[in-house]
């Protein structure tokens, strides 16, 4: 029974012919700009984790502080609530970094002194690298003696997760109407195959065919429609990424600064390929149930 | 399969099985397809297990219909119908197909899958059920043997004759040995030999236990045997003849 129905559904597939491509060119359309859109955010999003692993907030200590004081200050800072230790760099050090840096000595070039200030790097717990121990940190740091300044780049990281909260959203909303609409147009693709069949269908029914038996064959069709369409959409994925990716180097340096944009994982593509099945089962389900067969 | 049927009461299906109870009754069945005509009206029969019948009446008179009302094709608007103690009128819609399991129809126009071969569309029958394919081969093999096609099985058939597209139609109404077989003119595209030969095929079925019922115009065939005849006129049972009443 099993075999028939596949052997059904093989038999399908190949006589669907037309209809059938164009499900699946459907399915991989809609796939590929979910998945376009998904590989934006995705990368976004592996960008912030980086940023939570390496945030520092950054105490510039005032112009004239003593070393011993300021060590004091780095031990009394790290007693405070969620911070996991505290590195102090002083003028001198901060001067060799600078210098180290690309660029940093010829800007430094013919300058009296040292212009650059001593500075705590404050590093959080992970548990505490959030908006709310950032405020825990800033209210306990306000007003002791000898601190400048209090930097971080907790605003700039909050606009971009902001943007990738954002974008996810507009991912699901699109996802959304893709998806319904891939459905639709499925479905009907599906239930002109139905048509077609109608006599085969009616003469199955009339030796006792089962309806599991009837619309299994329409069912696997779709479902292998879907994942055809779904790896499809990931192999174009694949080629614009490889394509695009070094062409945009630039553009995409000013989202992602110096972290390689990463292409789906095995995991993620097989998401894609089943969410493509899922979409051509779905599409057929709704054209046996739509087509009062 | 074939010397058992299960009888089932439509309102106790637990019931043990009487073998009084005969496989087709109909009482006081009507059907119209349209208002204000009769393509049966007020029929009663009853076809016992291992009977062999001949239903006949000209042309229009209703012997498709009363066919398809047994095998749930058209549902009858007044009258109770009982095939294999199921109650046709009362039969929710997954029920069908485990009663049409067990009734084998040749139907008049032979509805054979025109993109299946010959062997395919015999083993249908056996698919639907769930026979292991190694059984099935073989049993459509021998079924096909019977109606002379064994030759012919990997054929579409379109390929065959109108009288060998009957003959599949048969074959793949007897390989399930069905409990009730039902044959829509099975000879109408035979000549006389070959339409001896598919009907003592069934007869021997009947033989083996399945009740048929074989609508036919063919006189020759009903005098030869001498069986039980139904004829109906205008949608009446007009009278019944033959040596075995029910
Ligand atoms: N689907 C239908 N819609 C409307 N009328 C129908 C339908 N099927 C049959 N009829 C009518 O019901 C009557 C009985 O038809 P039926 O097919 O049962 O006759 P029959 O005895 O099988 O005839 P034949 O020997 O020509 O096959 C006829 O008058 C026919 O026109
Ligand atoms: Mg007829």
């Amino acid at each position: 029974m099993t075999a028939i129905v596949l052997r059904s559904a093989w038999q399908g597939l190949r006589s669907t012919g037309l209809m059938g491509g164009v499900a699946v060119a459907t399915i991989a359309t809609a796939l590929f700009m979910l998945g376009a859109f998904a590989l934006v955010v995705v990368n976004m999003e592996g960008l912030l984790d980086d940023f939570g692993r390496e945030l520092q907030v950054t105490a510039y200590l005032e112009e004239g502080l003593a070393e011993d004081q300021a060590k004091e200050l780095a031990h009394r800072v790290e007693t405070v609530e969620g911070v996991e230790f505290v590195n102090h760099v002083g003028k001198d050090e901060a001067l060799e970094r600078f210098r180290a840096m690309a660029g940093g000595a010829a800007l430094l070039e013919g300058l009296e002194g040292n212009p650059l200030p001593a500075s705590l790097g404050i590093f959080l717990r992970p548990e505490n690298r959030t908006p709310e121990g950032l405020a825990i940190l800033r209210a306990s740091l306000d007003g002791l003696p000898g601190i400048e300044e209090l930097a971080h780049g907790q605003e700039w990281v909050d606009g971009y997760a902001r943007l990738a909260a954002l974008l996810r959203v507009v991912g699901y909303a699109l996802g959304g109407v893709l998806s319904l609409a891939t459905l639709l147009i499925v479905a009907n693709t599906i239930r002109l195959g139905l048509y077609a069949r109608r006599d085969e269908i009616d003469i199955l029914e009339l030796v006792g065919a089962s309806r599991l038996f009837v619309r299994g064959p329409f069912l696997i069709e779709g479902f292998v429609q879907g994942a055809l369409g779904g790896c499809v959409a990931a192999a174009l994925l694949a080629l614009a990424f490889g394509l695009l990716v070094p062409e945009l180097r630039y553009g995409l340096a000013f989202f992602l600064g110096n972290a390689a944009p990463r292409f789906f994982d095995a995991g993620e593509i097989f998401r894609l390929v089943m969410g493509g099945a899922g979409l051509g089962l779905g599409g057929a389900a709704l054209a046996l149930v739509g087509g009062n067969s | 399969m074939t010397a058992t049927f299960k009888a089932q009461d439509e309102d106790s299906p637990l019931r043990a099985p009487r073998a009084s109870e005969a496989p087709v009754r109909m009482y006081g069945v009507s059907k119209s397809y349209l208002p204000g005509s009769w393509a049966l009206k007020d029929v009663s029969l009853e076809v016992g297990r291992g009977e062999f019948v001949f239903l006949t009446g000209p042309s229009g008179a209703g012997k498709t219909t009363l066919l398809k009302l047994l095998f749930a094709a058209e549902r009858p608007d007044t009258g109770q119908i009982l095939v294999l103690g199921r109650n046709i009128a009362r039969l929710g819609g997954g029920a069908v197909p485990a009663l049409r399991r067990r009734v084998g129809v040749v139907f008049q126009d032979f509805k054979l899958l025109t993109r299946r071969t010959v062997e395919e569309n015999v083993g249908v029958t056996l698919d639907v059920v769930g026979t292991p394919s190694r059984e099935a081969r073989s049993r459509v093999f021998n079924t096909l043997r019977q109606v002379g096609l064994h030759d012919r099985r990997n054929d579409l058939p379109v390929a065959l004759s109108g009288g060998e597209q009957q003959r599949i139609a048969v074959a793949r109404a007897l390989v399930g040995e069905p409990d009730v077989l039902l044959a829509d003119e099975p000879t109408g595209n035979l000549d006389a030999e070959l339409s001896i030969e598919i009907i003592e095929l069934m007869m021997a079925a009947a033989d083996r236990g399945t009740t048929v019922i074989v609508a036919t115009h063919d006189r020759s065939l009903l005098e030869r045997y001498g069986r039980r005849v139904l004829r109906l006129e205008g949608g009446h049972i007009a009278e019944t003849a033959g040596d075995s009443g029910a």
